[in-house]
């Protein structure tokens, strides 16, 4: 069904999301692999996540952002961005936490609700990546919030976060 | 010795400010910065980067100032496109521009307490030693008094998934009467890292300051080593990198035309918009393995020929610029979008020149200056192409600006494309000697990005100054937004597109 919305959305040749997606999943259909089924055990198909930047270079957001484009479009699976940490249930973290940033980012981590999840997105979010020597910096988001799964790359992909996402959700749940 | 179009000019301290305001009459300010180099002279160092207008040239004013005396009168008074510059250097050096007209810092958040972090004699070690996370920051906003008025105080976590600032808004009723941004909440220290990494790793950094502008960062950095080495890369070299430049504008550009459509709540719109993106991104992970372009420019040249991949490129854009015609006509035909940015945002030709403004800001309030006509680098000198300039100043004219560029950038492209390119990918760089210095520029996609690099003599830089075009752009906003209502605010954000990251460093 996914993969006919899609052809109809865009007239043309198969989305480039929709093959990169199948690229990591595997899946061949177009359909995420088993993504809702998993999504409503944990968390009943209804996610909202609150992004943080604490000092990215903003690369990690766009791949965030693109997320909710037609091409990607998570919304289907139940995830949505939020702007206020009240509504959310997961904080997205990214950047290597920048001093400026990390009281900001405690308060946001505060104000969610429990249960929530915190998830370190790019490589400057786990270790500080390239920033990692900088004065300004605090080599990344475990140093201010406990986190509970980290996406790897540079930024990662679109596909790649919300396989990620996916997977820290799921082995969250159990 | 600096490379040809750069020219020092030595002024004594108390004749400083005079100059550069006889100077700004006939030029631009490309951007001012001050330099530690007591290890050389035994001076801290203070440069004002002018460029004549029409001329390929930059006149370099400098002086030197004493440890024991770093103050001199301020040029804001005269020069307000200074103001951030002499903020930026009394928070980093402690040089007192005396006389400026605001007193308050710029960069530096209050836990870093009183520290100079780009004095070459302070580590980040030190200034990491001294930092107290719990001090408040205590910056003094900027009060509107009178009956009505009231604050809104907006971020550092705002709306969306967007770069962390304070903005700080009076409104009377619906109306803005004054926007008072705190920015820098993303200031990481990377000027500092950039002396500490050297001179090959300093591209990978130079890529991350802003994620949308990687490649024109890190072409301008590149750009500066190599003039700072005193080497040419190829004519192919060249070709490479002025063809990526063009893809990153392509991208973000047709980007920024759809966002704006977030900005009037036109969902169509942006969705079209981010599937044109989309698509572009797609051939710039194909064509280099990285959807923001990264991994392609080194000092010396390039690590990858792109246009091997000729059919793809061609290929890809003959779809989007097909799509991005369609694109266009639809959103000029829905007067429900334009209406709302018609007269929006107005920001006149007279602040955009005084203050500095750069990029596709300054060419829609009437200002014809583009880096890639004003100083001919890679393969802009062989292409003929001009400045896309708009009169009025409003959202509608920064959207008109980069749809004008958008179809520039194509033209670039397909002439790129019918040349042939010689030359090696990369060029060797040998040790560069202590004390050389150059700028590297280019036009990215938000405006001008200039880089002024001089190396010390371990092998490594003693001065990186990033000045990317936010920088010059940021202050701006409050100008534009002044007498428009709250929910207008975000259109206005995002017809300037921003950078904190580049901003901030
Ligand atoms: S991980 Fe890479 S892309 Fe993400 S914020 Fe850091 S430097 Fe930018």
């Amino acid at each position: 069904m996914f993969r006919h919305i899609f052809l109809n959305f865009f007239c043309k040749k198969p989305a480039i999301g929709m093959d990169a997606i199948r690229a990591v999943t595997g899946g061949a259909t177009g359909e995420w692999a088993g993504g809702p089924a998993r999504l409503d055990a944990a968390f009943r198909r209804s996610i909202r996540i609150r992004q943080v930047d604490a000092g990215s270079c903003n690369a990690c957001e766009w791949e965030c952002t693109a997320l909710g484009n037609p091409i990607y479009d998570v919304s289907r699976f139940g995830i949505d961005f939020v702007a206020s940490p009240r509504h959310a249930d997961v904080i997205l973290v990214t950047g290597p936490v920048s001093l400026g940033m990390a009281g900001a980012l405690k308060k946001t981590y505060l104000a969610v609700p429990e249960p929530k999840i915190v998830i370190a997105c790019g490589d400057c979010a786990k270790d500080g990546g390239v920033y990692r020597d900088a004065y300004g910096v605090l080599d990344g988001a475990a140093s201010v919030v406990p986190v509970d799964g980290y996406i790897p790359g540079c930024p990662p992909s679109p596909a790649a976060i919300m396989k990620c996402i996916m997977d820290i959700l799921e082995s969250a749940a159990k | 010795m600096s490379p040809e179009n750069e020219k020092y000019i030595e002024v004594s301290a108390p004749d400083f400010s005079r100059k550069c305001a006889e100077y700004s009459r006939r030029h631009f300010l490309r951007m001012m910065f001050a330099a530690d180099e007591r290890e050389l002279d035994g001076h801290f160092r203070v440069y004002a980067v002018f460029s004549p207008a029409g001329c390929d040239r930059f006149d370099i004013l400098t002086m030197k100032l004493k440890e024991d005396n770093l103050s001199y009168e301020s040029i804001t008074p005269l020069v307000p496109a200074a103001h951030w510059y002499e903020r930026e250097m009394r928070d980093m050096f402690g040089i007192i521009p005396s006389g400026h007209p605001d007193a308050r810092p710029l960069i530096m958040h209050g836990m870093y307490g009183d520290v100079y972090p780009l004095r070459r004699d302070v580590t980040a070690a030190g200034i990491k030693n001294a930092v107290d996370l719990s001090r408040e920051d205590g910056y003094s906003f900027m009060n509107v008094k009178g009956e009505g008025v009231y604050e809104i105080p907006v971020g550092p976590v705002h709306a969306g998934i967007i770069e962390p600032g304070h903005f700080r808004f009076s409104a009377v009723g619906e109306t803005i009467y004054h926007l008072d941004p705190r920015l820098f909440f993303t200031h990481k220290g990377t000027e500092k890292l950039f002396e500490s990494v050297g001179f090959e790793k300093g591209a990978q950094l130079a890529e991350r300051i802003s994620g949308v502008s990687s490649f024109s960062h890190s072409s301008a950095y590149c750009m500066a080593v190599e003039r700072t080495a005193g080497i040419e890369i190829s004519p192919r070299a060249k070709a490479v990198r002025t063809l990526i430049i063009e893809l990153e504008r392509l991208y973000n550009h047709i980007g920024d035309i759809g966002n704006m459509c977030a900005g009037t709540g036109f969902a169509v719109g942006y969705a079209k918009g981010a599937i044109l993106k989309e698509e572009l991104m797609a051939l710039n992970e194909r064509l280099t393995g990285s959807r923001y372009l990264r991994g392609i420019n080194v000092t010396g040249g390039v690590t990858r020929d792109v246009f091997e991949d000729a059919d793809e490129i061609i290929s890809v854009l003959d779809g989007v610029k097909r799509g991005f015609k369609d694109f266009m006509e639809f959103l000029l035909d829905s007067v429900s979008h334009t209406e709302r940015l018609e007269g929006t945002g107005l920001l006149s030709r007279e602040i955009a020149l005084r203050m500095g403004a750069t990029g596709p800001a300054a060419r829609a309030s009437g200002i014809s200056d583009d880096i890639r006509r004003a100083h001919p680098h890679l393969s802009y000198g062989s292409l003929i192409f001009e400045a896309h300039t708009y009169l009025k100043g409003d959202v509608y004219s920064r959207m008109m600006v980069r749809r004008d560029e958008v179809e520039c950038s194509f033209s670039i492209i397909d002439s790129l494309m019918e040349r042939r390119h010689e030359g090696e990918l990369g060029t060797s760089i040998n040790e560069i000697m202590a004390g050389r210095s150059a700028l590297g520029y280019t036009e990215g996609p938000r405006g001008s990005i200039f880089y002024w690099i001089k190396a010390a003599g371990d092998g490594k830089p003693l001065r990186v100054k990033v000045r990317s075009a936010s920088f010059c752009n940021w202050p701006l906003l409050s100008y534009a937004i002044h007498g428009n209502i709250v929910p207008d605010f975000p259109l206005v954000n995002k017809s300037f597109n921003l950078s904190y990251s580049g901003c901030d460093l």
